[in-house]
């Protein structure tokens, strides 16, 4: 069922996907850029040089995993704890990707393997919303995922090479870019009260939580328990 | 200590296996069975759940710190990003409405 193509657009309804994608995922290209920025002025001030560093984010394309592990070999950890650090906070991708499965069934798998590539918390969060609507597809998720890699990995490359032109991001206002994009997508998943309900119990566990476990743990921990309290209150 | 651009290498490289075994197993396993409907259930509540429990922590503790309400920037700025998108359903509208209120919020009270 392919979009009917007039003599006015005679664009690959793909390319049309894509690009519907990519304006989809400007907000995370904006959020992307001054935290990848950040990564590439770290990981060169410790000495990585700019090739690993922009090589990391291109090829990892995760936030606080590139900057533990960064941060924990700076710190004189080994590469062993460092690899196994990061791959604990990086566990939370097989939620998101088993999240993702059912909507991946009809996908090729070259595209399962671009959409997979480039997920992570706000790929996932654009990408999951578009579905729920009906709107989404595998080129708009590729679209979504490919303009917030640039994103990243441009960051990365201007932070690395460019420090003292880039100075301090933060007087741009880009602090709040993603935690504006998460209140967005937040209200976006509000269809209906059960949806609300499962919300309230995150937000709560995950406060309460976050008193006594670091880092990202409270949100999975609180987001785990939630899904769980939901799926036994509306069976 | 430096972290030269070898070990970044080492590091890197085991991340970026890592990563692509738990972002590609679950959706090339997963999409080619039916998931058990209880399964099913569960996770179509995790998108919400994770969303508000991102909100919830970035928004009442930025950086991991406890703000009080009516000094939280944060706080104040998600509202109008809250109301835009509910009212425009755009993601970058809501987005950029947010950062310009956190400035001159920021600006205001900070």
């Amino acid at each position: 069922m392919s979009p009917q193509v007039t003599d006015g657009d005679r664009r690959h309804p793909a390319f049309v996907s894509f690009v519907r994608g990519m304006r989809l995922g400007l907000p995370v290209f904006l959020g992307y850029l001054p935290i990848g920025a950040a990564f590439g002025v770290v990981a060169a001030a410790a000495g990585t040089g700019v090739a690993a560093a922009v090589s990391c984010s291109a090829l990892v394309l995760a936030g606080a995993g590139q900057f533990i592990g960064l941060q924990l070999l700076k710190g004189g950890a080994g590469l062993a704890t460092a690899i196994l650090a990061t791959t604990v906070i990086n566990l939370r991708y097989v939620l998101f990707s088993a999240t993702m499965a059912p909507h991946l069934r009809e996908t090729p798998w070259y595209r399962q393997v671009l959409i997979a590539f480039t997920l992570t918390d706000e790929t996932f969060a654009i990408n999951i919303t578009d579905s729920r609507e009906g709107l989404s597809d595998d080129w708009s998720k590729i679209g979504v995922g490919f303009v917030s890699w640039v994103g990243w990995t441009a960051g990365t490359a201007l932070g690395a090479a460019a420090t003292a032109l880039v100075g301090d991001p933060s007087r741009w206002g880009v602090d709040f870019a993603l935690p504006a994009m998460f209140t967005a997508l937040l209200v976006a998943q509000i269809s209906e009260k059960r949806y609300a309900v499962v919300a309230v119990v995150a937000a709560a566990s995950a406060i309460a939580m976050s008193t006594v476990l670091p880092g990202e743990w409270p949100v999975i921990a609180g987001a785990i328990g939630a899904a769980t309290v939901g799926a036994v209150m509306y069976r | 200590m430096t972290v030269t651009p070898s070990l970044m290498w080492s590091l890197l490289i085991a991340m970026a296996v890592t990563n692509l075994v738990f972002r590609l197993g679950p959706i090339a396993l997963l999409s080619r069975v039916h998931l058990p409907l209880p399964v099913e259930r569960w996770l179509s509540f995790v998108p919400a759940s994770v969303m508000a429990a991102l909100v919830a922590t970035e928004v009442l503790r930025p950086g991991g710190r406890w703000v009080v309400p009516w000094h939280n920037v944060y706080l104040f700025a998600a509202l109008p990003t809250a109301l835009v998108y509910w009212k425009t359903k755009s993601f970058l509208g809501a987005t950029v409405t947010g950062m310009l209120a956190f400035l001159a919020l920021r600006y205001f009270l900070g």
